[in-house]
């Protein structure tokens, strides 16, 4: 009968008497049993659902159980509408460009320029007046500063004349 | 000692330590950090290991000093875990009032364990909970072993008697 073992196992318990294996035996009794036990078989029963209750308590997962997170490689793969910053900044280049590249062209075929290079009088003869009127022009006004140029010439004689340096 | 047999010899025991640290300071997270400190502590005495002729004891004791450092170290306050003494598992009953009776069974046996002397406290756990043998207990404690054996007996006796109040009168 499994009562009058379990009886016998209980009296060496408490006399510590007991191997692990009958300890182990009489929580594991104790944990399965079903319905009404005998009365003096009850008074252990609480004990013995404890120790067998504190078997279930398991470590929660410590940091150092998962691996690292450099050892495990997780490809992030995210759908091409989620990068839409990188593609509008290559849009916004590649537009910068366009537009620099067809400013520097207009400004380089501006006609405003090309006036410079090109000629204004069909007639020789008239040409030739202008240029020398224009000479005339010219002419006439450097020979006003040359003598502001000649005045000032005097000026400079005569003060080293006075200062001594010529004698 | 490599990490292979750091793996094989002494992780399967870490959830052992666990429960035993959690007994100690009734509490999960403290339990968690003790179990750390203690793996660390014993990678760190990896050379020791092949003089010794029983790990687990070793880790045991390593892993009790730690915790009754602990405890000094900031006047620790140990709570009796009522949430936890709730958890247990009760498959055959049928309804929330025997489940209640029962929580409260295990927590008023919880309450009397815990109310044993710290000494008698360890070595009725360390034997009936974590099933060590007498010279294991002996190790981990730094005792004799016929010390651990009237210490047990006197732990038994006294949680006897404190069954038989609760079963009789109903008091703890």
């Amino acid at each position: 009968m499994e009562y009058s073992k379990i009886r016998e196992l209980l009296d060496k318990y408490w006399e510590c008497e007991t191997s692990l294996a009958e300890e182990a035996h009489l929580r594991d009794f104790y944990a399965h049993h079903h319905g009404e036990l005998p009365p003096d078989l009850r008074e252990a029963a609480p004990l013995f659902q404890y120790y067998h209750a504190a078997e279930a308590d398991t470590m929660p997962e410590l940091f150092t159980d998962g691996p690292a997170p450099w050892e495990t490689a997780t490809v992030i793969v995210r759908p091409f509408w989620h990068s839409w910053m990188k593609y509008a900044a290559v849009l916004l280049m590649a537009a910068g460009l366009g537009y620099s590249v067809f400013s520097f062209q207009q400004r380089r075929d501006d006609p405003q320029d090309t006036y410079a290079f090109r000629d204004t009088y069909s007639d020789p003869k008239l040409a030739y007046q202008e240029t020398q009127r224009a000479l005339q022009i010219l002419s006439k006004n450097l020979n006003k500063g040359k003598e502001q140029m000649e005045k000032l010439s005097y000026f400079h004689d005569a003060t080293e004349m006075i200062q001594g340096k010529n004698n | 000692m490599s990490s292979e047999v750091f793996i094989a010899q002494i992780m399967p025991i870490k959830q052992k330590l666990y429960r035993f640290a959690l007994r100690l300071l009734g509490n999960e997270e403290d339990a968690k950090d003790i179990i750390q400190d203690a793996l660390v502590k014993v990678w760190h005495n990896k050379e020791k290991m092949g003089e010794l002729q029983n790990l687990e004891a070793w880790c045991m004791r390593i892993t009790r000093n730690l915790a009754l450092d602990k405890i000094k170290s900031r006047k620790y306050r140990m709570t009796d875990d009522l949430d936890r003494a709730q958890e247990v598992p009760a498959t055959h009953q049928q309804n929330p009032h025997q489940t209640a009776e029962q929580s409260d069974l295990m927590r008023r046996v919880h309450g009397l364990i815990n109310k044993l002397p710290e000494k008698f406290r360890t070595i009725l756990q360390l034997r009936d909970m974590d099933g060590l043998s007498y010279q294991e207990i002996a190790e981990v404690l730094e005792i004799e072993m016929s010390e651990v054996k009237i210490n047990l007996h006197r732990a038994r006796k006294q949680v006897r008697e404190q069954l038989q109040n609760l079963h009789v009168y109903g008091i703890q």
